[in-house]
Formats: C-alpha cells, structure tokens, sequence
C-alpha cells in the first residue's frame, strides 16, 4: 500500500464510505500522526469485536497508532484473538497458518525489499503469545537466527482467549484458568531473554498501563527493524474475560503487573543505538 | 442503551481516557479541550470512568 493507491480518483470518491473518506482526510497516512496525537485524528482501527475492556484490543490501538509509516507497513497476524482487531484495520493485514508469522514475514520482508529496492516497507509480526512463544516458537527463533528485519510484537494476555481459556507458555505459573482446572505447572517462557540472545538489536518489555512508552517502543522498533536487524516487543495485554476480572480493572490489572513482574525493560545493541542516535537526531524527533 | 457521559466541567482534556479505552474513534478531543464519546460505538466497559483523574466520567444508564 502507499499513499497513491489511498487516495481515491475523484470521480468514484461519492461513492466510498464515510469512514473511507475520513481516514483520507484526517487519518494518518497523509500527516504524520503518534500515540500522543490519539483523540484527534481518525484512527485506521475500525470497530471490532473484541470483549468489553480488552487489554489486547487497546495494546493494538496503542500500537497502531505508534507505527511511523502506516501506509509502507505490512502487518502479519496468526489465529487468535489479535486476529479480530487486526482484521479490522486500515492496513495490509496478512493471515498465517497458526505459528508460521515470521516465517511468512520473512518470505514477505526479502520480496519487499526486492520490489521497492528505495523504499522502507516495514513489515510487522503481531500475534498473541500462543503464535510466539508455543506454536510458532520454532520459526521465530529462526528468523531472529537469521537476522531479518522484521518487527515482532507480541501481544501477551497470558492465555488463549478466542477458544476458551487454555493455558499458553505466558500464563503465570500457578494461573488456574477455565481449561486449566489445576493451575500452570511451569513458569512464564522467557521470551524476552531468548529475543536478546537470538540476534534481536533491540528488545522491549512494556505493558498498556505505559501509552507513551508504547509510542517510544514501537517507534524504535520499525527504526531498528528497517536498517539493523529484527526487533521485538513484549507488551502485557490483559485479558478481563478469561483472567477472570471486572471489565474496568484492565488498566489497574497491568499497572499491578508492572510493579511486579513486568517492569519495563528495554534492551539496545551497540550498532542499533548508534544508528538510532543518528536517525533521532536527523529527524530531531524523540517523539513518539 | 448504556453509555458514559462526560461532565464538561469536570474535564480537564488530559487525554488519559482516550488512552485508555480499547475502542477506536470512540472518544474524541474537541476543539475546547474537553473530550466527547460516541456512545453508539461504546461497549461500556467503563474502563475510562476509572481512569479519569477528576472524575468527570460517568456511567450513563438512561
């Protein structure tokens, strides 16, 4: 996608939807737009069919609103919850087999970068903790193992919400949920360490109770992701239906999370900061 | 149809709600910096009724 294919020829324009017509004009594909400016410009999320106060559903708002360039991003999803969001998104979206995102990413990410040899089409994985960290775990290792430049975001809510409460390899251990009757019998996979330790340049633990540090996060992320190699962030989503909490207390549930066990952290390569103190600096941006 | 109303008094336009809820294109900013929510696209999970730092959100039953 680009900005020429966005814009609509003026004869059919009458004919596009309303919403269609809002995001040419005040979306953020023409004017660049970050978390901070949210409220005030359409966003390319439409209405989607997520439970009342999902966690995941606002990490996807968050995120969506941080990416630099929505027009040249690529967005790869697998089955689960964040699928239904996605799917309603003013973006390529591509669908995957369960587990194959960045395998898929990767094929998608060298055509791309043949296809438009002078241009950045970022291409970003997001998925839930079930595509990662236990179906997929095998063919995201590998694509960080061979340094592709994609960007990989994981939306962690800790269970498989859309089939009714499995437990996933990022449930706490010890969670008892609807199809976990006994409780977990191991601890959280840890993701986060082995992205560091496969090749990743840049790495970051956040949760939605921190917006602007999402803007930041995924900003750094598409920057990294284009030049250095592949990125990934982690970002606590919780999820009200199946953890078993009232509607309004996601936002409290994942500011408790971060006082406990899900502090922000982020983690930079030397090349990937030098190169991102330099593009920060060109664009006198720090914005998020 | 439930929904929250917002006290335009009360609102500061700090934005905090609007980074809370989990629907797009529901809660806006107006040009008085004040927020507006569109009720019709609200799920009413009330999740910026507990957000709000000055209380200027509530839930609307009528």
């Amino acid at each position: 996608m680009s900005n020429r294919i966005i814009t609509p020829v003026k004869e059919f324009e009458d004919l596009l939807p309303q919403e269609y017509k809002d995001l040419v004009a005040d979306g953020p594909f023409f004017a660049e737009k970050g978390v901070d400016d949210l409220g005030t410009f359409k966003e390319i999320m439409e209405q989607h069919p997520h439970c009342a106060g999902c966690g995941e559903a606002l990490g996807m708002r968050l995120v969506l609103a941080g990416l630099p360039t929505p027009q040249d991003t690529l967005i790869i999803g697998t089955p689960g919850c964040s699928f239904f969001g996605l799917a309603q998104t003013a973006l390529n979206y591509s669908n995957t087999a369960f587990g194959n995102q960045n395998a898929v990413a990767s094929g998608l990410k060298r055509m791309l970068q043949i296809r438009y040899p002078d241009k950045h089409k970022d291409v970003v994985v997001m998925v839930g903790d079930g595509g990662i960290a236990d179906i997929g775990l095998d063919y995201t290792l590998h694509s960080w193992f061979r340094k592709e430049k994609i960007t990989t975001i994981m939306l962690d809510n800790e269970v498989y919400g859309n089939t009714g409460g499995q437990e996933s390899g990022m449930s706490k251990e010890g969670k008892v949920l609807n199809m976990a009757p006994t409780g977990k019998k191991f601890p959280k996979i840890p993701v986060f360490e082995l992205a560091k330790t496969s090749g990743c340049c840049y790495v970051a633990k956040v949760t939605i109770a921190s917006p602007k540090k999402i803007g930041k996060v995924i900003r750094r992320a598409i920057l990294i992701a284009r030049e250095i190699g592949p990125t990934y962030v982690q970002l606590f989503t919780p999820c009200p239906t199946n953890l078993k909490f009232a509607p309004d207390q996601t936002l409290k549930v994942a500011k408790e999370a971060e006082k406990d066990y899900y502090p922000f952290e982020e983690f930079i390569s030397d090349d990937a900061a030098a190169y991102l103190a330099k593009v920060e600096q060109a664009k006198g941006d720090g914005k998020s | 149809m439930m929904g929250v109303r917002v006290a335009e008094d009360k609102c500061i336009g700090c934005k905090i709600c609007i980074y809370a809820c989990p629907e797009p294109n529901v809660i806006k900013l107006t040009d008085s910096k004040k927020v507006t929510i569109e009720c019709i696209k609200c799920k009413s999970c009330l999740l910026c009724v507990s957000a709000c730092p000055k209380k200027a959100l509530t839930k609307d039953e009528a």
